[in-house]
């Protein structure tokens, strides 16, 4: 009796673990991504930012030239 | 204020709720959200956020005119009408993706002033024309310093993933969209990826890690939890950078191959010549001169020709309604390229959007929302009597019942696009006649104006409803 109902939580166990949450989901996947992704995605920001001033700085510098010819 | 009814889709937020009343749309802010909405109403941040265009407007009604089931609310507020409330899986792939940005715009600005968003529910965006708009200030709250982007997830689900099935997989997420409600999970997205969207940083991360996260936290959520309890908090200019990629990656999408296009060269085709085509757009826009309706529907819109003559005869808004893919998306750009007070939705008639949701009511159904002003169905009739079997008195019926005043165009079967649906199978429609058509429209109705307007003998009818 004993062994047989060790079986059936062990049975329990392998085949009910991963769907017995499912309900639950309280969106710690997307949380946990934003931990690990937040870093990057700041640096990325702040590169790209610095990218676009050098970007406009060179444009302004070619446009004044360009003014400056005319 | 009298009979106000509460919105069955109002229910989730213990902050407020929407009401309507003599068709009026009210907001109440419970006692809980008193002091978020104070906040950023006191800092200007939701009066901005109108005048940018981006949030609706509202304006705080007087206590002394409160319905007396307004008693135990904090604030009331009274919002402008939607001219029609559409959902997002009736929205073609431009219209989700107008909104998706709209979403992260409001959200970006909103940061900038040290405000946030709680959720990110698409059902809270809805459309005037092609004009996107937030509809809940009961969102709005103030930024709270290293907070996680809480909407993340919803934003996946309910905008990004039905963007990315479409673009990438060249599979529309309408109707996948409407059976879940809540989008397209991400788990399900994941698996159905190509290995090489593993290269896509986006796609791996926002995407492919996220799905592996959350099936690693619904293994042993206590260990996750503890996991995102223990994390780091967010900084606001990770915060800001997560916005901003899926922004700019989200501008980039394009709808994928949709296979060939059913009607989207329709207008180009040679199924009725140009002449025929003015003579309609004529018809159209003397009919709407006429009756001036507020809101006219254009069932069969394909790209929105008769839409664009019903608005220049002077309807003030139409929303228009294909199953066309493509067209669909064309007519969208086509509204937003001219600021038409025109707003194209999918519908598959022959199995309209139901009542659904909770209780079956959270989410109104086609029928309810359906009835307007005035209808416009041309080169329609025939794709439900012909091609759906609809026995066509009840193509009528369900046709005159969308507004008292409208036009339908009758196919006859010599019509080439007729035989076209006949040429493989066989012709059952001992009924399907000019005659079954007068008959059962002028039991329903008083035919004001009828004219053939195809050498086949395609007939437009300008019916008035009388039953």
């Amino acid at each position: 009796m004993e062994k047989r109902s060790l079986f059936l939580s062990l049975m329990a166990i392998l085949f009910l673990t991963t769907p017995a949450y499912a309900y639950l989901d309280p969106g710690t996947g997307s949380i946990l991504l934003q931990a690990l992704i937040g870093g990057i995605a700041a640096s990325v920001t702040v590169v790209s930012m610095y990218y676009q001033r050098i970007k406009a700085f060179f444009a302004g510098q070619s446009a004044s030239k360009e003014s400056n010819e005319k | 204020m009298s009979a106000v009814r509460r919105n069955a889709g109002s229910y989730r937020d213990p902050a407020g709720h929407v009401y309507e009343s003599g068709g009026r749309i009210f907001r109440t802010i419970n006692e809980r959200a008193r002091s978020d909405y104070e906040a950023v109403r006191d800092q200007g941040i939701l009066g901005s956020a109108v005048q940018k265009g981006l949030l609706i407007d509202s304006s705080e009604v007087e206590r002394a005119q409160w319905d007396e089931g307004f008693a135990r609310a904090a604030y009331v507020v009274e919002h402008p009408r939607v001219e029609f409330v559409s959902y997002p899986y009736e929205w073609p792939f431009r219209a989700l993706k107008a909104a998706a940005l709209h979403h992260l715009d409001l959200q970006l600005y909103l940061l900038t002033r040290k405000a946030a968003l709680s959720d990110s529910t698409a059902y809270n965006v809805q459309f005037s024309g092609p004009k996107p708009i937030f509809i809940d200030l009961l969102s709005v709250r103030p930024y709270r310093e290293g907070e996680f982007w809480l909407g993340h997830r919803q934003f996946c689900e309910q905008f990004l993933n039905p963007l990315l099935l479409q673009s990438k997989l060249g599979i529309s997420f309408n109707t996948w969209y409407r059976g879940n409600l809540e989008g397209i999970p991400t788990a399900d997205l994941a698996r159905a990826l190509p290995l090489s969207s593993r290269f896509s940083w986006n796609m791996l991360s926002q995407v492919i890690l996220q799905a592996k996260l959350q099936a690693k936290a619904t293994d042993a959520p206590a260990q996750a939890i503890q996991e995102a309890k223990k994390s780091r908090t967010l900084s606001r200019a990770a915060y800001e950078g997560m916005l901003r990629q899926l922004r700019n990656w989200i501008a980039r999408l394009e709808p994928g191959n949709t296979g060939a296009t059913v009607w989207g060269n329709y207008a180009k085709d040679n199924t009725y010549t140009g002449a025929e085509a003015q003579e309609k757009r004529r018809f159209i826009a003397e009919f709407a001169a006429k009756t001036r309706p507020k809101v006219l529907i254009d069932i069969g819109c394909n790209t929105g020709d008769y839409s664009v003559a019903a608005l220049e005869g002077g309807a003030s808004y139409v929303v228009g309604f294909d199953f066309d893919q493509r067209a669909l998306d064309l007519a969208f750009s086509r509204s937003e390229t001219e600021s038409l007070k025109f707003l194209p939705l999918w519908l598959d008639a022959s199995n309209p959007s139901p009542d659904q949701g909770w209780m079956q009511a959270e989410r109104a159904g086609f029928g309810e929302r359906a009835k307007v002003d005035a209808l416009v169905a041309l080169a329609f009739e025939h794709h439900l009597a012909i091609a759906k079997n609809v026995p066509l008195p009840q193509v009528v019926d369900w046709l005159v019942d969308r507004a008292p005043v409208g036009v339908i165009e009758f196919v006859p079967k010599d019509d080439p696009t007729v035989k076209t649906m006949l040429a493989l199978r066989e012709d059952i429609f001992d009924d399907y006649s000019i005659e079954t058509f007068t008959n059962r429209l002028t039991e329903r109705a008083r035919i004001v104006q009828q004219k053939v307007v195809s050498e086949s003998g395609r007939t437009l009818f300008f019916y008035e409803r009388t039953q």
